[in-house]
């Protein structure tokens, strides 16, 4: 086990629909990593294909045994690196999709499980959702949990991940700037949003976060960047400028994990079993196959005549 | 992080250049650099390197030449002035001194001797165009400038770009196919106390900035004049109306007029069909904008 992770961030510019153009990019910057000492690189969601796909979804999409997605990992000998694209399964179901590279292999899929469709959002219309939320072993020597842009918008996946042995959690995005009000920490509305939930979610999960967001413009919208790396006490380790394409490298020390753990062991005090429980019962409630005790007066009643 | 109120800048005698409401201030950096990005973007994507547009010596044509020049060197930016005979002369002076400013290309088309024999040619009623309305001749005089920015796209080799400001487009004071058509718009998102406070971070004239903003059609004549409201108080409400999705008895809580809201609210709605592309009657099993959708800039969609 390495004490010490040196993390590129790659915060690119990707031109939609353009593959090819991309997974050259990515070749390029997995190169620079390496030569730059990184043990892990990652890139943001759907930095293989562009954002704002609509119908080309279907005509960049890419099956996991896809020889271009062989011949990138294949460039991750002594590396780890996190890539992003249209996921197409074997029932042709379409996903948002980043997969952990490591040593040549696909080590581990994640599929994007919050969709957002509302507001400037219509990803459902063109995705599906992922089932599976799994943190996953890793060269790094600690466990990765990989989330994608929305995902991160729900609280059970930090803590779930976290739970499931992730000592690093990724988040790969796809974030459009918007929000210009002055009085914003950073003079826009998205990077005061998600910096309060990197934060957050570092110091309950007592992990490091890694955040990567794309630049560039596709259509109307332009990404704002500003990828970060907070450490497990909520401190930020390093922001990267808003923005600004680039490869920027940062170091994490793992001891900060075990010391943050051991320090405020929220981890070990937390009750997976008890949120087990009353979620089964939410959800039985909400199905309207248990009765709601806590149901306000005048509640609809549900599907099973209950209240 | 709250970094507190943010006041509009002064002028050259230290009085401040327009009003703005605090919740309107916008962080002007990030949008130079959004601007800037979104610029280059529309232009690279699209297979070209220049831009066009008209400049009228008013405060939104003048900001957005400021940043097309920022964005992509005024070398690559042509301003073509399109007087009427009843503009003000105070205008095309104003724009001349941005054009000197810039240092950009720019020419001047005068369009009263294509919109007035319109008026009374075969078949057309009213003549020379005093006699027809405002509106006809309003309409028609900004449909002509658009003929010309988009012959002059041709001539040139670049895109034309947008002018149109957030609060002229949400109460409809724009005319469709007219000052309207772009290849993009630039500034289509900032409401007009925006445009100012954009336009002053980024030095357009001083004198520019301060006078009443006007379509120019007859003399005398300005925005709020017309209209009957000032620019602050109309931003304001359509901020919290629409940005901030406060309900009619929410901002009338908040102290806006009953009657100015519900006016407001029916000029909005009134003008839903100017921001949108015409409807498609639904025939095949697909169709543009429907069930057909593809991001404007593809591979493949860019000027060969």
């Amino acid at each position: 086990m390495v004490d010490s992770l040196r993390i590129a961030l790659a915060q690119i510019a990707p031109t939609i629909g353009a593959l090819d153009d991309n997974l050259a990019r990515h070749h390029e910057l997995i190169g620079a990593a390496r030569d730059q000492g990184a043990d892990l690189v990652v890139f943001p969601e759907l930095g293989l294909t562009g954002y704002q796909l609509q119908d080309l979804s279907s005509e960049v999409a890419i099956r996991l045994d896809d020889p271009r997605l062989a011949a990138l990992a294949a460039a991750t000998r002594d590396l780890s690196a996190v890539v992003s694209f249209v996921e197409e399964a074997a029932d042709h179901r379409l996903f948002i999709a980043a997969a952990l590279l490591e040593d040549g292999e696909v080590r581990h899929v994640h599929r994007k499980l919050f969709l957002p469709t509302y507001g400037m959002f219509d990803e459902r219309r063109f995705f599906a959702a992922g089932d599976r939320l799994r943190a996953t072993p890793s060269r790094l020597g600690v466990g990765v949990g990989i989330g994608i842009c929305e995902d991160f918008w729900h609280l059970p996946v930090a803590e779930l991940l976290a739970l499931d042995g992730a000592q690093i959690l990724i988040n790969v995005s796809s974030s459009p700037g918007r929000d210009l009000a002055a009085t914003h920490e950073v003079g826009l509305g998205t990077a005061t949003s998600w910096r309060t939930i990197m934060r957050a979610y570092a110091q309950l999960t007592t992990s490091f976060v890694i955040f990567v967001n794309r630049v560039g413009i596709d259509e109307s919208i332009a990404f704002w960047g500003g990828s970060e790396v907070i450490a497990p006490n909520g401190e930020t380790v390093f922001s990267a400028p808003l923005f600004d394409e680039g490869l920027f490298l940062t170091e994490i020390a793992l001891a900060d994990v075990r010391r943050e753990r051991i320090a405020l062991p929220l981890l070990r005090d937390e009750r997976p079993e008890l949120l087990a429980r009353e979620l089964a019962r939410v959800i039985a409630e909400r199905a309207g196959s248990a009765l709601n005790l806590n149901a306000e007066p005048g509640a609809a009643e549900g599907p099973g005549g209950l209240p | 992080m709250n970094r507190g109120p943010i006041l509009a800048p002064a002028g050259a005698d230290g009085s401040p250049l327009f009003e703005l409401p605090e919740e309107l201030a916008i962080d002007t950096d990030i949008a130079r650099r959004v601007i800037g990005e979104f610029i280059r973007a529309q232009l690279h994507q699209a297979g070209f390197e220049r831009a066009v547009l008209g400049l009228s010596g008013g405060i939104d044509s003048a900001l957005v030449a400021y940043l097309v020049a920022e964005a992509i060197g005024s070398e690559r930016l042509h301003c073509v002035l399109l007087p009427y005979r009843a503009s003000s002369p105070a205008s095309r002076q104003d724009a001349e001194v941005v054009v000197a400013a810039l240092g950009c290309s720019s020419e001047l088309v005068d369009v009263t001797p294509m919109v007035d024999p319109f008026f009374g040619a075969p078949g057309v009623t009213g003549s020379g165009g005093d006699d027809v309305s405002a509106l006809r001749r309003g309409n028609f005089t900004a449909r002509m400038r658009m003929a010309v920015l988009y012959d002059r796209s041709v001539t040139w080799g670049g895109l034309v770009v947008g002018t149109g400001n957030k609060t002229e487009s949400l109460i409809g004071y724009t005319t469709l196919f007219g000052d309207s058509a772009c290849a993009f718009n630039p500034i289509g998102d900032l409401y007009k106390s925006q445009v100012r406070q954009l336009a002053a971070a980024i030095g357009v004239p001083e004198a520019v900035i301060r006078k009443a903003p006007s379509a120019d059609l007859w003399p005398g004549q300005t925005d709020e004049g017309e209209a009957g409201f000032s620019y602050p108080e109309l931003d304001r409400l359509l901020f919290w109306r629409i940005d901030k999705r406060r309900s009619i008895d929410e901002v009338v809580a908040m102290g806006f007029d009953p009657g100015f809201v519900a006016r407001v609210d029916r000029m909005v709605a009134g003008a839903e069909f100017k921001r949108q592309v015409p409807p498609i009657a639904k025939l095949g099993p697909r169709t543009a904008g429907v069930d057909y959708l593809y991001p404007r800039r593809r591979p493949g969609s860019a000027r060969g």
